[in-house]
C-alpha cells in the first residue's frame, strides 16, 4: 500500500467500518435476522407494516420541504440586503453568522419560548386573541420555523461567500449605471446567487430531513416523522418494535441519499447551464468595472 | 443605506414622490424585519435565564432572580459541562487529525482513487444520524466500547466530511515550496511539519477543530442513543428541561451555558487568527 493510501486509511476504514456495520446491521434488524434476544426469523413485517412508515415519510418530506423554502428565501434576503445595504447589511450578516455555532437543540427550546401559547411573542403582542397555535400543531409551523430560523443564517453564509466578492463588484457596477437595489437583487445577485442557492437548499433539506431534536421538542405527538418515529420505536421496551425502528431509519436513509442524488444531478445541470451563459457574463464583467473606472477617473 | 437611497432616482428624475418614498422604506422595513428575524428567538432565552418570576400577560418579567443561573455551578450541571467539553475536544482532535491525514493522503493518490475514497468520506453527510447510530449502536454495544468511547467514535464519523473536506479546500491553495525552502535550509522533517506545514496550516487546523468541537459539544441524538441517559452531557440536561413544562428558567440558562464556550472559543480563534495575519 502506497503511503497516501495509509495516510487517508484511518478515516475511510472508520467511515466504512461504522457505516457498513450500521447500514448492514439495520438491514439485518428491519428483516428480524438479528433480532436482540430469540431465533432469527425472516419476516419484512417491520417494511409492509400498514401506512405508518408512509406517513413518516411524507411528514418527514413535508418538514424539510418547507423549512428548506424559507430557509433559502430568508437566507437569500439577508444575502441580498448584506450585499446592496451597506454598514447595516454587513451587521445583519454578521449577526447571522453568528447565529450559526448555535445548536439546534438550543434553538428548538428558544423558539418554544418564543412561540409557545403564552410565549414570548404572544405577550409581545398583547395575548390577541386569535393568537395562533404553533407549537404542537399538525402544522409543525414551529419546528419548521426553528429550522428556517437557523438554516437561513446557514445559506446567508453559503451564498455571501460564494459570491460576495463578484456580486459586489457587479452590484456596484451596476448601482452606477443606475440600477435600483431592487434591480441589483434580481438582475445581479440572484442570477450570481442561483448555484451557491441549490448548494445550500440541498444541505438544508437533508439535514432537516434527517433531524431530530425540533420535531420531537415543537412537533405534536402524532403523527410523526421518521426520525421521531424510529427513535420512539428504537427505545420501546416492546423488543418486536426494533424491526420497525430499523426499516424506518432505513426509509430515510433511503429518501435522503436519492434525493442528494437528484440534487447533485439537478446542481450540475444548472451549473452546465450558467457555464453555457458564462462567457457573455464574462465580457459583460470585463466591460462593466473598466467603464467604471474610466467613469470614476474623468 | 446611503447605496440604495442614492443612484438616479434622487438624481432628478420626475417620479412621484410617492414611489421615492417607499424606495427608501423598504429597504428600512426589510432591514428591520431581518434584524428582529436573527435576534428574536434570542430575547425569551436572555430573559428566562434571569427571571424570577414572569406570568403570562406581562411581557417583562415581574421578578429578576439569579437562581437559575446559579444552578449552573452546581456539581451536576459542572459534571455534565465537563463531560461535553471532553466529548467536543474528543471530536475536535480525532476528527482533526484523521481528517488531514486524508486529505494529505488522497491529494496524492491517483484522481479516480482519491474520488472514489472523498466520495466514501463524504458518505455520513448523506445518512440522517439518528439512522446511523441506531445501526451502529448494535455492533459498538456487541464489541463491548465504553459509552464514552463509543459516542466519541460515532462523531468522530460525522465530523470527518467537514474537517477532511476544510483540509481539502486548504490544501488547494497551500504552497509546497515553503517546505522545500526549509528542507534545502536543513529542517528536519519533524521541523517542517511543525514550524512550516503546521503554521501555515493553523486556520484550516482552526477551522476544522472548532467544527469538530461543535459537532461533539451539542450532540444530543447519538448521546441519547448509545448512553441511553448513563452519559450525561449538557445537551441530556437541556432536552430533559425543554421537555418539561415549568422548566422554562432552567431550560434558557443551559441554554446560556451551551451557547456561551462556543461563541468565546469563536472570538479567541479569530482573534489570535488577526495576530497572526497582522504584519510585524
Amino acid at each position: 500500500m502506497s503511503r497516501a493510501a495509509l495516510l487517508a486509511a484511518p478515516a475511510v476504514l472508520l467511515v466504512v467500518l461504522v457505516l457498513g456495520a450500521a447500514l448492514l446491521t439495520a438491514l439485518l434488524q428491519s428483516l428480524g435476522l438479528l433480532p436482540l434476544f430469540g431465533e432469527p426469523e425472516f419476516s419484512t413485517a417491520a417494511w409492509t407494516d400498514g401506512g405508518a412508515l408512509v406517513e413518516s415519510a411524507g411528514v418527514s418530506l413535508y418538514i424539510a420541504t418547507t423549512s428548506t423554502l424559507l430557509a433559502v428565501v430568508v437566507g437569500f434576503l439577508i444575502a441580498a440586503y448584506a450585499l446592496t445595504a451597506g454598514r447595516g447589511g454587513r451587521l445583519i450578516a454578521a449577526l447571522s453568522a453568528a447565529t450559526i455555532p448555535i445548536p439546534h437543540l438550543v434553538a428548538s427550546g428558544a423558539i418554544g419560548l418564543l412561540l409557545t401559547d403564552a410565549g414570548f411573542l404572544a405577550r409581545l403582542l398583547g395575548m390577541p386573541e386569535g393568537f395562533p397555535q404553533l407549537v404542537g400543531t399538525d402544522w409543525w409551523t414551529a419546528a419548521i420555523l426553528e429550522f428556517a430560523w437557523k438554516e437561513s443564517a446557514f445559506v446567508a453564509l453559503v451564498v455571501l461567500g460564494g459570491i460576495s466578492r463578484s456580486a459586489a463588484a457587479l452590484s456596484e457596477t451596476a448601482a452606477t449605471l443606475g440600477a435600483s437595489a431592487r434591480q441589483r437583487i434580481l438582475h445581479v445577485i440572484l442570477p450570481l446567487a442561483r448555484l451557491p442557492l441549490g448548494v445550500a437548499g440541498l444541505v438544508v433539506f437533508v439535514y432537516t430531513f434527517g433531524s431530530y431534536e425540533a420535531p420531537w421538542l415543537l412537533g405534536p405527538v402524532a403523527p410523526e416523522p421518521l426520525s421521531v418515529r424510529a427513535v420512539r420505536l428504537f427505545g420501546s421496551v416492546d423488543l418486536a418494535a426494533r424491526p420497525e425502528a430499523m426499516a424506518t431509519a432505513l426509509t430515510s436513509v433511503g429518501i435522503a441519499v436519492a434525493v442528494i442524488g437528484l440534487g447533485v444531478l439537478g446542481l450540475a445541470l444548472l451549473a452546465r447551464g450558467s457555464r453555457r451563459r458564462s462567457p457573455r457574463r464574462s465580457q459583460q464583467h470585463s466591460q462593466l468595472p473598466s467603464s467604471r473606472r474610466s467613469g470614476a477617473g474623468s | 443605506m446611503s447605496a440604495l437611497a442614492s443612484g438616479p432616482a434622487r438624481m432628478g428624475s420626475r417620479r412621484p414622490r410617492a414611489a421615492l418614498s417607499l424606495r427608501r422604506v423598504l429597504p428600512v422595513v426589510l432591514g428591520t424585519a431581518l434584524l428582529i428575524w436573527v435576534l428574536l428567538p434570542l430575547v425569551p432565552v436572555a430573559l428566562w435565564s434571569v427571571a424570577g418570576e414572569w406570568r403570562a400577560p406581562a411581557v417583562l418579567p415581574e421578578a429578576w432572580s439569579s437562581q437559575a443561573l446559579t444552578t449552573l455551578v452546581s456539581p451536576e450541571v459542572l459534571q455534565a459541562g465537563l463531560r461535553s467539553a471532553a466529548l467536543g475536544l474528543g471530536v475536535a482532535v480525532t476528527g482533526t487529525v484523521l481528517g488531514a491525514l486524508a486529505a494529505f493522503g488522497l491529494r496524492q493518490l491517483p484522481r479516480t482513487q482519491a474520488r472514489i475514497l472523498g466520495f466514501i468520506l463524504l458518505a455520513p453527510l448523506a445518512i440522517p444520524p439518528f439512522a446511523l447510530v441506531m445501526g451502529a449502536n448494535v455492533l459498538l454495544l456487541s464489541a463491548r466500547v465504553p459509552t464514552f468511547a463509543a459516542v466519541l467514535i460515532v462523531l468522530t464519523v460525522t465530523a470527518l466530511p467537514y474537517t477532511a473536506y476544510m483540509f481539502h479546500v486548504a490544501l488547494a491553495s497551500y504552497d509546497w515550496r515553503f517546505e522545500e525552502v526549509a528542507r534545502t535550509l536543513g529542517a528536519s522533517p519533524t521541523r517542517v511539519l511543525l514550524s512550516v506545514r503546521m503554521a501555515l496550516l493553523a486556520p484550516a487546523i482552526a477551522r476544522a477543530g472548532f467544527l469538530a468541537f461543535l459537532v461533539g459539544w451539542s450532540d444530543y441524538i447519538t448521546t441519547v442513543l448509545i448512553g441511553g441517559g448513563q452519559l450525561r452531557t449538557l445537551p441530556m440536561l437541556l432536552g430533559s428541561a425543554a421537555s418539561t413544562t415549568g422548566g422554562e428558567q432552567l431550560t434558557a440558562a443551559l441554554s446560556l451555558a451551551m451557547i456561551a464556550p462556543p461563541v468565546i472559543l469563536l472570538i479567541l480563534l479569530a482573534r489570535w487568527g488577526q495576530r497572526g495575519r497582522s504584519p510585524q
